[in-house]
């Protein structure tokens, strides 16, 4: 059966490369996948400047034009407020409205989230969305053996109580299910150590109600140390304390690479020894590489927004609309409206 | 009052200049492989280019245009190639191809990848054969050299380009002395005129439409049928119905929808082509058209979502682009386009 036809929003503006990479990304997705159509908003002039110079296919490819953008320093709230007609927003409305079916954007993300709850619908039986992240692990997840878990949430909801808990597990569990073709993730919850009691009340309730929820293969709780060992295919904990544990891993491995650099400079056998190791570190680099995976989505929204990162080039932003299709075309909404059902039950 | 023996037919008011691979016929031969199948590909198994029919057939609608193609495929393929368009109810004047078996018995081995040698003349030559008042719209692909050797034929019979211009492009793309003669004893046999109106580019490979910006306004890169159709709509060359009918045979034959369509119409309007105007007369039309039972058809209804389709489409841009500016060709600097495309010659983004 032929793919159903998509059609995928791209903020165009907004990420630290600029309006190009963004329109190469779509321009590579119109010539790779023939059921995915891009609509491109932002401004229409540097938007067909850098289309009209690079391969595509103009029959796939369609502009809004958007004359305001969300900057990455700015204030979500403050700068949506300011410019009504931000890219960002646009495209969102966009989807809403039926013109598209998701969002992808690599620009601000507390705009993005924003937009989404300005604009779409939460799922009954989702009370607070979530912003998912994929991170590197050292084993392989689903059938396609994917270097990389989910944990949510990292930054969209705060405090999240017991029930956000389990309703992230459920969604992310769903995403995993259909993004990784991974039938049936293991799901943890984040805590302070792997006993039931362990954690705060919220995470000790949604154990013991993770633990009863007849869909959701949950592992139980999990420590910090098993986030990069890739111990649970999903890992969930509130916004708060998923962002500090993301931009940790992030940190961890920007001194990793400034270390090696140190060590590169330092001394002649380091520097051997580096070299004899580069064709190894490259083909982990490669295994791990975020690019390859494009995005990460908000869930809890009836429509889908995938977050890309702000540093993304063509190649992730293609992934990243590849993924949103995928996202899109197996219906995950429904999906996560069905894994909801014994929750609210 | 008798009646004369013979009836003349009508001098042509329209020339239309048709390539055939990669631009009338979805053709691969880049690889040795598929050259082999290509050649052995029976009449009912080439396929032609999405809408390049429907639109060749409104376009002789009227009865008063030449259809000459011109085509690098061997002579030996004659048969088969006839046989194709006739399948497609395709009428032709002029079916000129390439005698590379000559080429080869004569050591010519430059001219069987060569383009502006073997295609040049023929043109010239077809036009020397041409009223005067004649005008033409031609048809190529990105492949080759289409843009090229059709830029530099208009430039040549409107005088625009001079005598040592052309013996430099003649130089540069390696042509046998024996065509550089029929190249200009055409060339002067030809009274001067300015009757190429457009040069349609079929993007067989994707180029990016900013490259061809080089040739001028006149040239315009095409992804499909549908969007020459609406540039000929605009030029008054062909009427809504008629476009419509093109649109009709691309959505029964290749898969196309309201999405891809009204894509190829924004695309043509961000690139500054004013078809803006068509687009009321165009969605009548296309009312009209779809009225029949068939199945693809009936996906295609109901008309308000094509009309809003369009209407987004078109209100979604902004204020639109000016048109492009006319320029005069500078051949000299454009010369790698003129060589017979290889692996490594050619460098396009």
């Amino acid at each position: 059966m032929p793919a159903r036809a998509t059609t995928i929003a791209f903020d165009v503006m907004g990420s630290d490369h600029g309006p190009a990479e963004v329109v190469r990304g779509a321009a590579a997705l119109s010539l790779e996948a023939p059921h995915v159509h891009a609509l491109l908003v932002g401004d229409g002039q540097q938007i067909d400047q850098v289309l009209s110079e690079t391969r595509h296919n103009g029959e796939r490819i369609s502009v809004h034009h958007a004359p305001d953008f969300v900057g990455m320093q700015e204030k979500p709230s403050e700068a949506l407020g300011r410019t009504p007609n931000a890219s960002v927003l646009v495209a969102a409305r966009l989807v809403a409205d039926g013109e598209a079916d998701a969002v992808v954007s690599a620009g601000n993300t507390g705009a993005g989230v924003l937009a989404c709850a300005r604009t779409f619908r939460l799922i009954p039986g989702v009370r607070r969305a979530a912003l998912a992240s994929v991170y590197p692990t050292r084993t392989g997840h689903g059938t396609k053996q994917d270097p990389f878990s989910l944990i949510l949430d990292v930054g969209a909801t705060v405090d999240a109580t017991a029930e956000d808990l389990v309703t992230f597990a459920v969604m992310g569990s769903a995403y995993a299910r259909i993004i990784s073709k991974n039938q049936h993730p293991s799901v943890a919850l984040l805590s302070n150590g792997t006993e039931a009691t362990k954690g705060p009340p919220r995470v000790v309730e949604a154990h013991a109600r993770l633990a009863r929820h007849p869909d959701i293969r949950f592992v139980g709780n999990v420590e910090g140390v098993d986030i990069p060992k890739g111990t649970a295919d999903v890992i969930c904990c509130d916004g708060y304390v998923g962002n500090v544990c993301l931009k940790m891993l992030e940190g961890v491995a920007e001194t990793v690479v400034e270390l090696a650099n140190y060590a590169y400079h330092s001394a002649l056998r380091w520097r051997v020894g580096l070299a004899m190791l580069s064709n190894g570190l490259k083909q982990l680099k490669d295994v791990t590489d975020w690019q390859q995976y494009g995005g990460a989505p908000v869930l809890g929204f009836d429509r889908l927004f995938i977050k890309a990162h702000g540093r993304s080039k063509a190649f992730a932003i293609a992934n990243a609309g590849k993924v949103a299709a995928k996202a899109v075309s197996s219906d995950l909404a429904q999906v996560i409206r069905e894994g909801l059902v014994p929750v609210n039950t | 009052m008798a009646l004369p023996d013979r009836i003349d037919p009508r001098p042509p008011r329209r020339i239309y200049r048709w390539d055939l691979d990669k631009t009338y016929l979805q053709t691969e031969f880049d690889t040795f492989a598929q050259l082999v199948r290509t050649a052995l590909q029976k009449a009912s198994e080439k396929q032609a280019v999405p809408g390049a029919a429907a639109l060749i057939r409104e376009l002789r609608d009227k009865g008063d245009s030449r259809l000459c193609i011109i085509s690098g495929s061997p002579t030996q393929m004659r048969t088969v190639l006839e046989a194709k368009l006739k399948l497609d109810g395709v009428e032709w004047d002029e079916l000129v191809l390439k005698d590379n078996v000559r080429n080869l018995l004569r050591g010519r081995f430059r001219a069987l990848r060569g383009q502006v040698g073997y295609k040049l003349p023929v043109l010239l030559e077809s036009r020397i054969r041409a009223p005067v008042e004649a005008e033409e719209v031609l048809f190529g692909d990105d492949a080759e050299a289409d843009a090229f050797i059709y830029s530099l034929y208009a430039d040549l019979i409107s005088g625009r380009v001079d005598e040592a211009v052309l013996g430099q492009v003649l130089e540069a793309a390696q042509v046998y002395p024996d065509d550089r003669a029929r190249i200009f004893a055409a060339w002067r046999a030809i009274p001067r005129a300015d009757p190429v109106r457009r040069i349609f580019i079929h993007l067989d490979r994707l180029t990016p439409p900013a490259y061809f910006a080089r040739y001028g306004p006149r040239v315009v890169p095409i992804f499909n049928y549908f969007q020459a159709a609406l540039v000929l709509l605009a030029d008054g060359e062909l009427t809504a119905a008629q476009v419509a009918r093109v649109a009709v045979e691309m959505v029964q034959t290749a898969g196309h929808n309201l999405l891809t369509l009204s894509n190829s119409f924004q695309d043509l309007v961000r690139r500054g082509l004013p078809i803006q105007a068509v687009a009321a007369p165009l969605l009548q039309a296309l009312e009209g058209a779809l009225q029949g039972p068939d199945a693809v058809l009936q996906a295609f209804r109901p008309l308000p979502d094509i009309v809003k389709a369009f209407t987004r489409r078109l209100a979604a841009l902004g204020a639109p682009p000016p048109p492009p500016e006319p320029r005069t060709i500078d051949y000299l600097s454009v010369l790698d386009d003129a060589r017979p495309r290889t692996h490594r010659a050619r460098k396009r983004p």
